[in-house]
């Protein structure tokens, strides 16, 4: 299977060369050049991930990035040529599962988005997780609180499904980037914090006292007790 | 601060006050002027006292000897018993004639006389006749008539009174020579100079006191505009640039003011324009930075494209395809380095500081440098101590710094082995880190952390450095207030030392690994 990507970059040249990398490496690609091509395309086009730049014409990528987010959990992976915090930080509240800050690697980009694209490992072989009041359906990709589904994105439920199959277990930052994003070398936590804080923004009764997805200080993250 | 004496405890408290120690000059000096004042005064009051009142008794006691020596001369009386009974009637009658104080009265008989008549001599009741000095009578004896006094203690009671013995010979008809002796008790006018002198006392330490009061508010009124000007300079210290004095008047201290002022906005302006500036140089970083990052992604981009298509692209396309990729590697590095070194300038650089184990980091930089290292099949001898070695530090940074200082090793270290070491003190930790190449001479070290200079322009640059890493390598060690220190000689290598304090703040002054450059153990084995 083919997957689609919209490339979302104002610099022409940059777009076409991303475009075609892309295809040489065996992805269906269409490129758009300002923000509101791009949601028109995301409907349209229905890709499966977007490379979303963060300065655009018409409509910036942080808002093109929460306009898909109404709709869509596809991962998103913003390319950055701003590291200030903000902007980074911006961009992940707005939704996006990834960043790459430029000039990236083509390769790393590569890899980013194979991680993003790649199903999402299993662990346990039991079809249906408990974490808390909440019911994951490990085969259906759906949780549900008190039988009503809650919408997550992949990503969110990833990092879901991997807390909840070690309820005991404590994971630091970077063992998310590893397992959650795929990580393998060292990368910023952020990424891990403001996932967090949108995932208990969706669980939590109150996202300021966290009971499914807990905070321990100094470590990292562990799932609550039921 | 202990005192071992209050003495040293006042003397340090009048070198901490301005306003004690100015009053305690007062004081002291003022102390000095109206002890002077005092003293002259009270002498001047008492001579005068006593030559008044020695005046007077003089005055009063010639009257006295007259009037005896009358009464005796004018006599009638022929008999023992008149005689008596007249000479009796002197004392009392001499005793209570004087107007002023009591005195005391003696008529006695000079010794040495031959006469038929001697007559009892008789003496106030109250009156010790050894009062009377024998010096005296015999100056009496001798002045034939004249009255001569001579000062006396007089005791009483309770102590002694000063007094004046008055003394004239009276010639008493058949009787012969006798000696008038009148004696003045001076007390009252001792009383009125004690009372003068407690006066003077109490009124000179009342005066002293408001001396004091008054010179600790002259000072202190002197003193609190410097005071204020004091405080704000510190608050200008601290940052507050918009500090101000109130400048009112002409005098010294409105001086003061004005002077601060303009002192202070110069500050302000020069401080201003430097952030000015700073922000400038920080945005122009910023703004280069991204404007070099779209073309830098769009040209790897185009690159990894070729390298997809590389078994289709002709062997020189593919040569110049290596030498592309490398030359881009390189010129990222650098634009890297540069916007790193800038940042550095421009002050925009903070450290993230953890506690962070050093041997941790030592490990990680040898295994970024690993592949480098294989590729010159350059051994690393690595002495760690046996526990975790923390400090205090920036890992990202201190970790770039090795990796530098090991790829300078590696690229200068001709293949011989490389000794890296850590060390640590109780306020320190260090890395060595010794290559045993072609070394440095003393004008080579001597230039070795500048920018971009390099040691051999001639010689063929292998790894690629930037000529930025030791550069860089020096901020982020002035970053976390360490030492970077290098040695060397010709031919026989290089050391490095990087010492770190333990905590950001703790103050070293040795490192806890030595500076030097020793022969290598290994060096056999690397020429074998």
């Amino acid at each position: 299977m083919t997957h689609k990507i919209l490339v979302v970059e104002d610099e022409l040249e940059m777009n076409r060369q991303l475009c075609e990398f892309l295809a040489n490496a065996g992805y269906e690609t269409q490129g758009a050049h300002d923000g509101g091509v791009a949601v028109e395309l995301f409907n349209s086009y229905a890709p499966d991930l977007v490379l979303l730049d963060v300065q655009l014409p018409v409509l910036m990528g942080t808002d093109v990035c929460r306009v898909i987010r109404e709709t869509s959990g596809i991962p998103i992976i913003m390319l950055t040529a701003r590291t200030e915090i903000d902007d980074v930080i911006a961009g992940l509240e707005a939704g996006a599962d990834d960043y790459v800050k430029k000039p990236f690697d083509p390769s790393e980009l590569l890899a980013r988005i194979k991680a993003r694209l790649r199903p999402i490992p299993t662990l346990t072989d039991v079809s249906e997780l408990k974490i808390g009041p909440l019911v994951i359906d490990v085969v259906g990709h759906e949780v549900r609180r008190d039988g009503v589904r809650i919408s997550l994105t992949p990503l969110e439920f990833s990092l879901l499904q991997t807390l909840a199959e070690k309820p005991k277990q404590v994971f630091s930052r970077e063992m998310l980037l590893e397992k959650v994003w795929g990580y393998q070398y060292k990368a910023d936590t952020r990424l891990v914090n403001v996932h967090v804080q949108r995932l208990r923004s969706k669980i939590e009764d109150d996202p300021e006292e966290p009971k499914i997805v807990v905070t321990e200080r100094g470590v990292g993250y562990k799932a609550g007790q039921p | 601060m202990r005192f071992t004496s209050p003495i040293q405890a006042f003397i340090a408290f009048l070198r901490r006050s301005l306003q004690a120690r100015y009053t305690f000059l007062t004081v002291v000096l003022s102390g000095a002027a109206l002890v002077a004042v005092g003293g002259f005064l009270s002498y001047s009051i008492g001579s005068g006292l006593f030559s008044t009142r020695l005046d007077q008794v003089l005055s009063d006691s010639s009257r006295s000897v007259s009037e005896v020596q009358n009464t005796f001369s004018a006599s009638s009386a022929t008999d023992e018993v008149g005689l008596q009974s007249l000479m009796n009637s002197i004392v009392p009658m001499l005793e209570s004639s004087t107007t002023s104080e009591p005195r005391r009265v003696a008529l006695m008989r000079s010794p040495g006389q031959s006469t038929t008549q001697i007559l009892q001599s008789p003496i106030s009741l109250d009156l010790d006749t050894t009062v009377i000095p024998e010096d005296l009578r015999v100056m009496v004896r001798k002045s034939t008539g004249r009255v001569v006094f001579q000062s006396v203690t007089l005791p009483v009671v309770n102590g002694e009174h000063p007094a004046v013995v008055v003394g004239a010979q009276i010639e008493v008809p058949i009787a012969g020579l006798y000696e008038l002796y009148l004696v003045y008790d001076l007390v009252s006018a001792q009383q009125t100079l004690d009372f003068v002198q407690s006066t003077l006392f109490f009124g000179g330490v009342i005066l002293i006191i408001l001396i004091g009061g008054v010179a600790y508010y002259v000072t202190t009124r002197l003193v609190t505009p410097v005071r204020v000007a004091v405080e704000a300079a510190e608050e200008l210290a601290a940052g507050a640039l918009e500090k101000r004095l109130t400048e009112k008047g002409q005098d010294i201290i409105a001086n003061l003011a004005r002077s601060f002022n303009s002192m202070a906005a110069s500050i302000e302006g020069q401080i201003g324009t430097l952030n000015k500036l700073s922000k400038m140089q920080q945005r122009f970083v910023s703004d280069v930075s991204h404007e070099l990052r779209t073309p830098l992604t769009t040209i790897k981009l185009s690159v990894a494209i070729l390298e997809q298509q590389r078994d289709e692209l002709p062997e020189n396309a593919i040569r110049s395809l290596d030498t592309l990729q490398s030359q881009l590697t390189r010129f990222e590095a650098l634009l890297g380095d540069l916007l790193e070194i800038s940042r550095y300038d421009a002050g925009a650089v903070t450290a993230e500081f953890e506690m962070a184990d050093i041997n941790g980091i030592v490990g990680l930089a040898l295994s970024h440098i690993e592949p480098l290292a294989q590729a010159r099949s350059c051994q690393m001898v690595v002495d760690l101590p046996a526990g975790p070695v923390f400090a205090e530090v920036d890992g990202r940074r201190i970790e770039r710094v090795l990796r530098n200082l090991l790829s300078n090793a590696i690229e200068h270290g001709e293949g011989k082995s490389i000794d890296v070491a850590v060390g640590e003190s109780d306020t320190a930790v260090a890395i060595t880190i010794q290559d045993h190449g072609i070394g440095m001479t003393r004008s080579e070290l001597d230039r070795v952390f500048d920018r971009f200079w390099r040691a051999d322009p001639a010689r063929k640059r292998t790894v690629g450095g930037t000529g930025l890493g030791l550069a860089i390598a020096t901020e982020d060690t002035n970053l976390h207030n360490g030492w970077l220190q290098a040695t060397a000689k010709p031919n026989e290598g290089s050391t490095f030392r990087l010492t770190l304090p333990r905590k950001q703040g703790v103050l070293f002054t040795q490192s806890p690994l030595p500076l030097g450059v020793k022969k290598a153990a290994a060096k056999k084995d690397a020429k074998a």
